[in-house]
């Protein structure tokens, strides 16, 4: 190996290192270490200028070793290996010391402990940088074509602009119609559009592009493969009704359905039959026999010709080279007996009342009596105690606050009554806030610890609350209807995020790498994530974060191949003995059975191992390495953060 | 004003505004292969986000996020940047065919040649206030505009330059050039992103708040400035003594939801900046009490609830409570009297503080307004620009082809600014690629 020339650099971080490291004496330090040539402190070493300056001190010195001491790598690896690579050095040659986060914001009250530590820190990356080769990335052909899982506004949204970029889509959905939630509301804050209007115009741009397949009724049951190349097996359930029909003689075939269940698209305040459409909002405008609750009694078969129980279940492979995800959102569900839930005749939730003003004719009513007195109780199901949904659902307050401004104005008579935990209609949505204070809404306010109370006195609902507005008086309303402010919550089945092994937040919505800066891209390579399904959002916010997806996902595909990290996993084949340890602990499954000659031995997927190290270890024979960490780099440096 | 030469150029995609919207949109449209002209009107690309201390809800450094974002930005081959510039005119003659002049003021620098060596500022005898310090400290009139400002290279600025000649003299690269004109550059581009930000509430339109009169009373974004690990002091100081204060008051909705003073909306980010800043207080003073004055807390984000009961645990003091007046106390101390209505009691109350920091809100900036002579460039009843069809594609504006990025359409944190940016990108590249 050629004699390394190795430069250093020890950042400031403006005070965030300096402060509590002594980085001018961690520089004189390790400025004669064998290897080091040169040895500098910087300000800000992720400048613009100081990459400058690295660039021509690569240049001028024909360095061969790169190290820079700084905060965590999460941040700047990338940054440095790419100065290194401008500068014509083959980026695996830099080596990231963390001597921010493991350091400097660690032993803020010893700062001579934090600089004795720097020091070794940097011995130690200087080491692996005296080790280090230059490695180039694996290539992999990348399917240009991307698999959205659901068809929301945000899924539907996503595959438009796909489709515009000429990327082929597979639109998978999971319900029998496409549009999500959306296509359950009426008008919507804050246009005023309804629920209807906008999925009609986003599937109507969708279904006449060529590029772009949709699939309902279909899932997601298996996944191999990795970025680039996804293998999907999608399994779609048939409707048993041809799409093209007669409306009149399907009604008929609907009329004389025996079966009646609960209706989950109006929340099940109504029922509908066994076989069932969901007109005008959801589409393709077809009907459905749902076989779960269909008892093959026939009686609609011979009314309509376009019945067809013949129809199999199937299976699809896709292959695709991203995956985008917008799989939504569940609204909150109540246990029994919350705020009277399911205990009281007139409590609702938020979604369902949404329905019932949908659903309701000249008067407002429920359950067969007139409504007037509404009280909303917000934040059900958000800003609980520590153990349940601790965040705020961001949607609702405007959400409930717009619905009681359209049921005032659909229905003059009633009065609306907030009993909020401190409103938050953020931004422009202030102004419905306004809105509802000018036609006379009453907001009644609490904290946490002393939530409204909803009992029932034998004959009449009362809703008691200690309002802070008003100096803590005890104040009750006879409420004629209470309406659960829901939050959300992430859907109930999200098995499809363990599928391709999406981490969540402590929230257990999908996670994204970076909150501020990398909001759509997920751990799993390849794997976006929009609308929804990342956390609570409206439809701008699901739209905004649809479209980053999409180019998000397009850049990984576009131009038919993609570069993976060459850190990968090796297998010793003389030395490996196959006893399937390392692929049991292999988190991606990246680990398979080969045969060399006669023997049995592992076999390394490049393109999914993420060179995570969690095969190493368990293996018996020590037959596995891992390129760039290689016993002997780390061997070395842990000989130099054990040397004094 | 001087007339330079007059070239024509083209790119596809004009961007207009370097902040993090704009620069975000930048790259989208350059990594998919589209030549991109990015303006600022600002010395250095970054916008606000450069000079904040730490970001909510996850405490990274704002700095060390920013600027290797600046750095691909200004790096990227696709990208031109012009700074200290502004957009003259935008005409559309067709779909998917603008022209516009851009004017790009004089630096007196000639960037590529300056090392940022700072021998000019010291030599420059001329002190005013720094605005990138937000008035905080003094600068040169020969000046670097911040230390990571990108490009990273001195300006003298020319308003306040008394012409003595002494940072020509010592400048090592002989690149301070006062010949340097104004020049209007004709440029042609298919698509035009307006990323041209926010502004920040005034409170000097506040006079019972007492900005401006009383020295301890500063700005939010001052004492982003003052928390920065970039900071103009070494410590948490009061601008009236250099005392380090121990009890501190966050006044919110300082210029938002208020109809009198022409705001009415709620500025979306105060209440959780105010409470950022409040925790890195308690960090770096934690002796002093902070105090949170506030009418809602809106802590409606991914994180962001959690992040409030955080502040509360770690001892922040909120009080639901509306400010009436501030007022400086009588013996000559600096520390500021604060008059409110405690809502949870109903009355009304005053409380002794020694530093006041006034959340100041969002409000437009309307210099797009001004952009299109021909076509309208339609703004909401706010003045920030109208988006024309919110729900489904809401970086969609009045004119076909161009599109809104970040805070220029409303309010909005730094997620949601960058997923504003990649919506319009997105919507440009449709845009292109249609043509
Ligand atoms: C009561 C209420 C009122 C609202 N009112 C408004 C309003 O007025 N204005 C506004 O801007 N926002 C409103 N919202 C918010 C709005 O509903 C959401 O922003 C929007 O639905 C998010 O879209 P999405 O595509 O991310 O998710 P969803 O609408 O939930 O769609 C997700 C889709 O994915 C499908 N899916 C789920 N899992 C799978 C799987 N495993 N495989 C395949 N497909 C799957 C689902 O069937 C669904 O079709 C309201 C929300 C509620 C609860
Ligand atoms: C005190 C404070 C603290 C904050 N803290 C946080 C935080 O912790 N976390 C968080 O997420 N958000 C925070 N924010 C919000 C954050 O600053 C904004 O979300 C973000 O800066 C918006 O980016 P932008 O690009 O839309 O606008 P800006 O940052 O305003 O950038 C706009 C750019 O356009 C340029 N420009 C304007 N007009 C023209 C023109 N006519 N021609 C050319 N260029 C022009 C400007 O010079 C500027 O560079 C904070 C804001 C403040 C005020
Ligand atoms: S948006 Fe409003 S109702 Fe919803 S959880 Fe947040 S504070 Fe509660
Ligand atoms: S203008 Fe000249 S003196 Fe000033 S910083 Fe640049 S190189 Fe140095
Ligand atoms: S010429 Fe102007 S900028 Fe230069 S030193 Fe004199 S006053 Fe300062
Ligand atoms: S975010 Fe908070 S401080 Fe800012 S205007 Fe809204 S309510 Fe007031």
């Amino acid at each position: 190996m050629e004699k390394k020339k190795i430069g250093v650099y020890v950042c400031h971080c403006g005070g965030n290192i300096s402060d509590y490291v002594d980085v001018e004496k961690v520089r004189q330090a390790i400025e004669d270490e064998g290897g080091v040539m040169l040895a500098k402190t910087t300000m800000f070493a992720c400048s613009d200028s100081n990459q400058k300056e690295m660039v021509d001190d690569i240049k001028n010195n024909d360095l061969n070793g790169v190290v820079v001491a700084s905060c965590s790598p999460k941040l700047h690896l990338t940054t440095f290996g790419n100065v290194s690579e401008r500068a014509g050095l083959n980026k695996y040659n830099y080596v990231h010391a963390n001597i921010r986060e493991q350091d400097s914001w660690a032993h803020s009250d010893d700062k001579p402990g934090a600089t004795e530590k720097a020091i070794l820190l940097v011995r130690a990356a200087i080491a692996k940088a005296r080790l280090t080769e230059s490695l180039e990335p694996n290539k992999i052909v990348a399917q240009k074509a991307v698999a959205i899982i659901g068809g929301g506004v945000a899924g539907m949204k996503a595959a438009i602009e796909l489709s515009n970029m000429d990327c082929p889509v597979y639109i998978i959905e999971k319900e029998f119609f496409i549009g999500g939630r959306v296509s359950q509301w009426g008008a919507m804050f804050t246009t005023n559009e309804t629920g209807k209007e906008v999925v009609t115009r986003l599937y109507n741009d969708m279904i006449k592009r060529a590029n772009v397949t949709v699939f309902t009724g279909a899932e997601v049951v298996t996944n191999v493969g990795s970025i680039g190349d996804f293998k999907l097996k999608v399994k779609i359930t048939p409707r048993y009704v041809k799409e093209k029909c007669d409306r009149g003689k399907l009604q008929q075939a609907i009329d004389a359905c025996p079966v009646e269940v609960p209706d989950e698209f109006n929340f099940k305040i109504t029922n509908r039959k066994a076989i069932y459409h969901n007109f005008p909002s959801e589409y393709p405008q077809a009907a459905v026999i749902d076989m779960n609750n269909c008892t093959r009694c026939g009686k609609c078969e011979p009314i309509c010709d376009n019945i067809d129980f013949s129809q199999k279940e199937e299976i699809l492979d896709i292959h695709v080279g991203s995956v985008l995800m917008a799989t939504g959102f569940d609204p909150y569900t109540p246990h029994d007996g919350e705020f009277g839930y399911n205990e009281i005749g007139n409590v609702v939730t938020l979604p369902q009342f949404k329905r019932m003003i949908e659903l309701s004719g000249k008067k407002l009513r429920y359950k067969g009596k007139n409504v007037k007195n509404i009280a909303y109780i917000y934040c059900v199901g958000s800003r609980q105690e520590e153990g349940g949904n601790t965040y705020c659902s961001r949607y609702c307050c405007t959400s409930a606050i717009h619905a009681s401004l359209l049921v005032k104005k659909k229905f003059p008579d009633v009065y609306n009554y907030h009993f909020n935990r401190g409103i938050r209609t953020y931004g422009k949505q202030e102004s419905l806030y306004y809105d509802s204070s000018a036609q006379g809404d009453i907001y009644l306010q609490a904290y946490e610890d002393a939530l409204p109370v909803v009992s029932w006195n034998g004959s009449k609902t009362i809703v008691k609350i200690n309002d802070i507005l008003t100096g803590g008086r005890e104040m009750e309303v006879e409420a004629d209807l209470v309406v659960l402010v829901t939050g959300m919550v992430p859907r109930a089945d999200n098995s499809v995020g363990t599928l391709f092994k999406l981490p969540k937040g402590r929230d257990k919505f999908f996670n994204e790498i970076h909150m501020k800066l990398r909001p759509v891209e997920t751990f799993i390579d390849g794997v976006t994530i929009s609308g929804a399904c990342q956390g609570p959002k409206n439809i701008m916010e699901s739209v905004n974060s649809a479209l980053s997806a999409a180019t998000k996902s397009y850049s990984y595909v576009s131009k038919g191949e993609l570069e993976t990290e060459p850190i990968v996993a090796v297998v010793n084949p003389d030395s490996c003995a196959w006893c399937n340890a390392c692929s049991e602990a292999c988190p991606f499954d990246a680990i398979s059975m080969t045969k060399d000659g006669t023997k049995s031995i592992a076999m390394i997927n490049n393109s999914v191992c993420k060179g995570c190290g969690m095969c190493l270890p368990v293996c018996p024979t020590d037959a596995l390495e891992l390129i760039a960490y290689s016993n002997n780099e780390i061997e070395s440096m842990i000989d130099a953060l054990a040397h004094d | 004003m001087m007339s330079g030469q007059s070239k024509n150029i083209s790119f596809d995609a004009l961007v207009v505004g370097g902040g993090i919207a704009g620069g975000e949109a930048a790259l989208n449209l350059a990594t998919t292969g589209f030549k991109v002209l990015l303006v600022e009107k600002e010395l250095s690309i970054g916008g606000k986000m450069i000079m904040l201390s730490k970001v909510f809800p996850t405490l990274d450094c704002a700095a060390c996020i920013t600027t290797p974002k600046v750095s691909e930005i200004s790096r990227h081959p696709n990208i031109t940047i012009y700074t200290s510039s502004e957009v003259g005119n935008i005409n559309k003659i067709a779909e998917n065919n603008f022209e516009a002049t851009i004017i790009r003021k004089p630096r007196y620098v000639v960037i590529e040649d300056c090392t940022a060596c700072q021998l000019c500022e010291q030599a420059c005898p001329v002190s005013v206030p720094d605005q990138y310090q937000y008035n905080l400290v003094g600068r040169k009139a020969a000046f670097i505009p911040f230390s990571i400002a990108s490009p990273k290279a001195a300006a003298i600025d020319i308003d306040n330059c008394i012409l003595c000649g002494a940072c020509e003299k010592v400048c090592p690269t002989n690149c301070i050039d006062f010949t340097q004109e104004t020049e209007e550059i004709q440029i042609s581009v298919k698509t035009v992103i307006l990323a041209t930000g926010f502004k920040l509430f005034d409170p000097l339109l506040m006079p019972r708040y007492g900005f401006g009169l009383f020295k301890n009373v500063i700005t939010s974004m001052q004492m982003e400035r003052e928390l920065a690990p970039t900071r103009p002091f070494n410590t948490v100081l009061r601008p009236g003594d250099g005392k380090v204060p121990d009890k501190i008051a966050y006044v919110l909705c300082t210029g938002s939801r208020d109809a009198s003073i022409g705001n009415p909306i709620c500025s979306q980010i105060c209440c959780m900046y105010s409470i950022k800043q409040s925790q890195l207080l308690m960090g770096a003073l934690p002796m002093a009490d902070v105090t949170i004055y506030y009418l809602n807390i809106r802590s409606f984000g991914k994180g962001f609830e959690e992040f409030y009961q955080q502040a509360k645990g770690m001892g922040v003091n909120f009080v639901k409570g509306k400010i009436g007046k501030i007022r400086e106390t009588e013996n000559g101390n600096g520390n500021l009297i604060l008059r409110y209505e405690d809502i949870n009691e109903g009355i009304v109350k005053e409380a002794e503080h020694d530093m006041v920091i006034l959340s100041v809100g969002v409000l437009p900036n309307q210099d797009a307004s001004g952009f299109f002579p021909k076509e309208e460039l339609k703004l909401d009843p706010y003045k920030f620009i109208y988006q024309a069809d919110s729900l489904i594609s809401p970086a969609r504006t009045s004119i076909d082809g161009v599109f809104v990025a970040g805070t220029a359409s409303g309010p909005m944190d730094i997620p949601d600014s960058i997923l504003s940016a990649g919506s319009a990108s997105a919507e440009a590249l449709s845009y292109l690629i249609q043509e």
